[in-house]
């Protein structure tokens, strides 16, 4: 019995299997998720950076290494400037509006009185639209014809028929933002009511008894306490607005001209046209933006996600 | 962002355009949204997208029409032994591929072969074209190739007439060459001597005017640029106040259609736009002549036109805010339509000739200066196709005498074949309707006698889609150059002599 036992334990040992692969380790719990990894975030990467360092012929459509000639051309590419500056325009300006505007929604909302609770799910309801369904919705409205929107501005005179607030270089942007901040203004509203129930009652309690007004709560309280949940707000919706494409690409399709083009409509518009070595550079250059600036704001503001 | 995220959303926004032309109903537009917003776009949505708009009349009989007993023999004889295969192809919305989605059935019932089209917009239709050919992927047996790309794709796909000679098991009988209009095979579908596809399409300019608006000030229908540009003018002094103007246009910044509209402009004045010697001529005195023309005709033109393409033209025509316009004859059915509120006051007429034009010769790259800018394409078959003589038959079938007749039966556009402009059931719907043919004279004598061709080259996809029209984009916006025509087409040259230099053309 004792020999027999002995060799089935040999035998085990003579086909087990290595030990970083049995439950014990956690390599094979790790291995879907590397996998994963690797197949759709690494490898489209480490191809696009594989590209950038190729010079491609539209003809022959060979592609010859040479490292320096699009990141040169990028450089030099006054449409890729261009296309920051409206990029960094268009984040700055929307995430200020979407933030200050968020904020003062969950303050208001910010109630267990009846009703609050339906306005608050109700707030929710244009961030389960489709943003390229929005932005149909807003081309529409701003139609320089018919759209309700821009005959509204041109009842105020703030805007004249003439000028159609999408025709014209001037004003296009303003109406792609408009699209953006009607959709996702309720995002911020979500993550500012979060962390405003989140908040202790006792500073406020203190406050009260020492006779501070709402405003001065609000200054000396609110923000301060509030300071980590807007950093990360600020940060999620920030590289998500410096990705901007939907609105631009169904709205104005970069136009007009190139006033509403962003980097990754930019980066579109070449890669459709074939030069796909130049489009994957101008999207890494947008990539390596986003690095640096979130980088540098989470070293700044200390937010660790 | 990846190719299908972009599918998607592209797929949307078509989906609701649809939907705002009233093409789609409220049920079907949030079937098609709610997909989507699933996350379908693993289906593929783009196929299902919808950018230039059918403008015929599926309704129609003709579309439902049963094929000759012949013909579905045939199918059954050559085909069923291809039975269980799968042909793709991608196109846009263009009339006779919407058509043959709807009567394909016609086709797979006999054969057995599955067909399936991806309808998409153009510019999704070359880069997955594009895609296709880099990776020699095969994903799809037949591309849809507009005039402008032939010359991209000529090495990546079969010549047709060659293998109708070589595979002779497969050759359709009586498919007859010699019956498509040669001014199309020779425009759309040769390229340095090699047949790039079968003539699928061709949408083209012509000049069309409200007979009402025209009569009610006495002036006479226009034969000339000159003739054009006063009752343009004219028109909107006495009717801008109605909220009528001259003329619109499609001169939307970065869209294909502004380069259309642009290029139209420079030949109408006998310019070109490379000269033999493969410079850029935008910027000659014939073509800056072309370009302030353009500029002063956007004064007489709604100020939404600076953000239209085809579409947002058409509809000013539909909505009755133009009276005169040179543009694709394929909005004639449409304007035709049963619900049309314009339906029987928009004319056809020949398109407005203009100064002497210049000499094939004297141009570049195989461009041929006219009157009638033409949009044509081909359908072409893959070098690279996972099913190649089953493509070969489903394309024979599509462009064969009967089938293309009965698109253009339902679709009221122009015929590839001489048959189907003589077809006595094309004639008979030459009537103010729905899928109207009436314009089809016109377009017939366009097309034999001042067809007009973009430059063939491989670069030109590029260049009528991103530096031209983004930079003509800036000059009609008043984004850049101040007005300046001259500045903005010497710019242009510096960018396209650039890179035709650099790909060593």
């Amino acid at each position: 019995m004792v020999v027999q036992a002995s060799n089935r334990q040999e035998t085990r040992k003579l086909f087990a299997l290595p030990r970083f692969l049995t439950a014990e380790h956690p390599f094979p719990w790790l291995l879907p998720a590397t996998a994963m990894m690797v197949i759709f975030g690494i490898y489209p990467l480490a191809y696009a950076i594989w590209l950038s360092l190729h010079k491609r012929n539209v003809v022959t459509r060979a592609n010859v290494f040479d490292p320096a000639y699009n990141w040169f051309k990028v450089l030099h590419d006054e449409r890729v400037w261009n296309a920051l500056g409206n990029t960094l325009l268009y984040t700055v300006i929307a995430l200020t509006i979407q933030l200050v505007l968020g904020l003062l929604i969950a303050l208001l909302l910010d109630s267990d009185r009846k009703g609050y609770s339906i306005l608050r799910a109700l707030m929710t309801l244009p961030l389960v639209v489709p943003p390229a369904v929005t932005a149909m919705m807003f081309l529409l409205m701003l139609d320089g014809s018919f759209g309700v929107l821009s005959r509204s501005l041109y009842a105020l005179n703030l805007l004249s028929p003439a000028k159609p607030i999408l025709a014209n270089s001037s004003t296009a942007l303003a109406g792609v933002l408009l699209a953006d901040i009607w959709q996702w203004t309720p995002f911020m509203v979500l993550i500012m009511m979060a962390g405003l129930r989140s908040l202790p009652k006792e500073p406020f309690e203190a406050a009260a008894i020492d006779g501070a007004t709402a405003i001065q709560a609000f200054f000396r309280l609110t923000l301060p306490l509030m300071s980590r949940v807007i950093a990360i707000a600020v940060l999620i919706r920030g590289i998500d607005l410096f990705r901007i494409f939907d609105y631009v690409k169904v709205m104005t399709d970069s136009g007009p001209g190139t006033a509403t083009e962003t980097l990754t409509s930019y980066s579109g518009r070449i890669y459709f046209t074939g030069e796909f070595t130049y489009a994957s550079t101008i999207a890494l250059l947008t990539l390596i933006i986003v690095i640096v600036v979130s980088t540098i704001f989470m070293k700044l503001f200390r937010v660790k996600l | 962002m990846s190719f299908k995220e972009y599918d998607k959303k592209t797929y949307l926004a078509d989906t609701a355009r649809a939907f705002a032309n009233r093409k789609i109903s409220k049920r079907e537009f949030l079937k098609k949204a709610g997909l989507a917003g699933l996350g379908f776009s693993a289906f593929g949505a783009g196929m299902l997208g919808n950018q230039r708009v059918f403008r015929g009349d599926l309704s129609t009989s003709s579309a439902y029409a049963g094929q000759a007993e012949d013909l579905t023999k045939w199918l059954k004889d050559v085909g069923s032994k291809f039975k269980g295969q799968k042909i793709r192809y991608t196109s846009e919305a263009t009339p006779p591929t919407v058509v043959l989605n709807q009567i394909k059935k016609e086709f797979t019932d006999p054969t057995g072969i599955e067909v399936e089209i991806e309808i998409v917009p153009l510019e999704q239709v070359l880069a997955k074209a594009l895609q296709d050919v880099q990776g020699q992927l095969g994903s799809y047996d037949l591309y849809y190739l507009d005039q402008s790309w032939s010359a991209t794709f000529a090495n990546d796909v079969v010549d047709p007439i060659e293998l109708y000679k070589s595979k002779k098991d497969l050759a359709m009988p009586g498919f007859d060459w010699d019956d498509f209009s040669k001014p199309l095979m020779n425009g759309l579908a040769m390229y340095n001597g090699k047949c790039t596809g079968i003539p699928f399409d061709i949408p083209i300019f012509i000049t069309m005017y409200r007979q009402d608006i025209l009569d009610k000030h006495g002036i006479k229908p226009p034969s000339t640029v000159d003739e054009f540009t006063a009752a343009v003018k004219a028109i909107t002094a006495a009717e801008k106040g109605n909220g009528m103007y001259g003329t619109g246009l499609q001169a939307k910044s970065g869209h294909y259609s502004l380069e259309c509209d642009w290029t139209q402009a420079i030949w109408n004045e006998g310019g070109s736009i490379f000269t033999k010697d493969k410079k850029f001529s935008g910027n000659d005195e014939a073509g800056i002549r072309g370009l302030k023309w353009y500029q002063e005709m956007l004064k007489n033109a709604p100020p939404q036109s600076t953000a239209a393409n085809w579409d947002g033209q058409f509809e000013m025509m539909a909505a009755g805010q133009c009276a005169l316009v040179t543009s694709w004859d394929e909005f004639f059915p449409g304007l035709d339509a049963d619900d049309s509120k314009v339906k029987g006051l928009w004319q056809p007429l020949k398109p407005v000739t203009g100064k002497a034009l210049r000499k094939v010769a004297d141009a570049g790259f195989g461009e041929i200066p006219n009157y009638g800018h033409q949009g044509g394409s081909t359908l072409s078959l893959s070098k690279y196709a996972k099913n190649p003589d089953a493509a070969w038959i489903f394309m024979q079938w599509a462009c064969s005498k009967e089938i293309m007749t009965r698109c253009t039966l339902t679709g009221g556009f122009a015929p590839m074949r001489l048959s189907s402009f003589a077809d006595p059931r094309v004639k008979e719907k030459a009537r103010v309707g729905a899928g109207t043919t009436r314009h089809l004279d016109v377009v017939k004598w366009t097309i034999d006698n001042a067809m007009a061709s973009e430059p063939d080259m491989p670069l030109w996809a590029g260049f009528s889609t991103n530096e031209l029209p983004i930079e003509l984009g800036k000059l009609v916006t008043g984004q850049d150059y101040n007005g300046d025509a001259k500045k903005c087409m010497d710019n242009v040259a510096k960018l396209i002599d650039a890179k035709v230099k650099e790909a060593g053309l």
